[in-house]
């Protein structure tokens, strides 16, 4: 997440190239929206006993396991020709470069057309839960989710990608508990993953080639691996060091991390 | 129909400033809330806070986007709107009345040079809208 903002930051500033991050998880994580509350919305309990890491996005949405999960980030200037300028213009975007790197691995994802649908109340924490407009449903099933944070002309879209799910593990960790085997029967109804669509696994270095050639192939460009600069390698420590190591950012929200600019 | 009240001085992050004396009171505009659509939350800062012109001072959520509220100048925070709690859904209805923000007792009235009136902010928003 620091590296993500970093980038971000540096976007607003310096208005570079867009860039696209993919990367996983050692060691499996919760991830909440910006405004949501952990007390209310998350087991922390459960998190801690199942060595569960609970962080908070600087993008908006609801909760997300990440575990077996790929994660991607797009970080781009507002008024640069590849996007739309407008969210959910950038949502539609996004989402059809991500398609297309499923079809290279055989899955047909589809985007949602309308907005969010009658939701599982007792899942209404969770990302998966219900889509959203222009996220990603192979036969119906949310396989996608994704997040916007907008500043100064600038977007960090975060994307979660499962890999596999497990609704169990989802249901133990976000609140509120609803009915048992019936929350989870739901839960994975509602919501599929790459493994499951293409039959069987598909390794994570698989999975980052064909996104990046979905991203390459909707906006006519070509990736170029790079590292961050030494100004992201400043502000990824200062918000390390103030943010996202910070109890007070990921439980409470604080905005003590302000000054790190 | 987009409202352009001409009391107000406007910044190219869509928030406006009433001016009185050294206090600027705070908010975004019709324009800024239409393209945001429902305002789910808000975060502002808290009084006695100090805000940077061109800074982040807050955060509202919308269609699962959080944007980042700039300020358009400098100072410390001597009132949050504490209404907008009650009922968030003044940002959108009412923008720039009962939907303010915060008040800044700004400490640079220069930065106020800095800003869009009325026309200069029409302007702007129809550049925005052919652009998009």
């Amino acid at each position: 997440m620091a590296i993500d903002e970093a980038v971000f930051r540096a976007t607003i500033r310096e208005k570079g190239l867009p860039t696209l991050r993919l990367y996983g998880w050692q060691t499996p994580a919760l991830s909440i929206g910006y405004f949501q509350d952990f007390t209310r919305e998350v087991d922390s309990g459960a998190c801690r006993r199942l060595g569960i890491d609970m962080i908070r996005r600087p993008t908006g949405g609801k909760a997300v396991l990440h575990d077996q999960e790929l994660t991607y980030a797009v970080i781009a200037g507002t008024d640069l020709p590849f996007f739309p300028p407008d969210v959910l213009g950038t949502f539609r975007t996004v989402s059809r470069c991500v398609a297309k790197g499923l079809r290279e691995l055989g899955i047909r994802a589809e985007m949602k057309a309308e907005g969010r649908s009658d939701e599982d109340g007792s899942l209404h924490s969770s990302c998966f839960s219900r889509p959203s407009r222009y996220e990603l449903l192979v036969g119906g099933r949310k396989i996608c989710g994704a997040a916007q944070m907008r500043s100064q002309g600038a977007f960090l879209q975060h994307g979660a990608l499962l890999m596999a799910f497990d609704p169990a593990k989802t249901c133990r960790v976000v609140l509120p508990h609803g009915d048992g085997e019936e929350q989870v029967e739901r839960l994975r109804n509602a919501v599929t993953s790459v493994g499951e669509q293409a039959g069987s696994p598909i390794g994570e270095e698989t999975l980052c080639r064909a996104l990046r050639s979905g991203f390459e192939q909707v906006l006519g460009i070509r990736l170029v691996e790079g590292v961050l600069t030494l100004e992201e390698e400043e502000l990824k420590g200062e918000l390390m060091k103030k943010k996202y190591g910070s109890e007070s950012w990921n439980m409470e929200g604080s905005k003590s991390w302000m000054s790190a600019f | 129909m987009k409202l352009f009240p001409d009391d107000l001085l406007y910044s190219w992050e869509h928030v406006w400033v009433r001016v009185d004396g050294d206090l600027g009171t705070i908010g975004i505009t019709d324009h800024a809330q239409e393209k945001l659509g429902e305002i789910l939350s808000v975060d502002l800062p808290e009084i006695d806070s100090y805000v940077e012109k061109d800074e982040p001072f807050g955060s509202i959520e919308s269609a699962k986007a959080v944007v980042e509220l700039i300020s358009p100048v400098s100072g410390v925070i001597v009132s949050v709107n504490e209404d907008i709690t009650d009922d968030i859904g003044i940002i959108n209805s009412d923008p720039h009345d009962t939907g303010w923000m915060i008040i800044v007792e700004m400490d640079d009235l220069e930065e106020l040079d800095d800003l869009l009136d009325t026309r200069g902010y029409q302007d702007f928003v129809i550049r925005e809208a052919e652009v998009d």
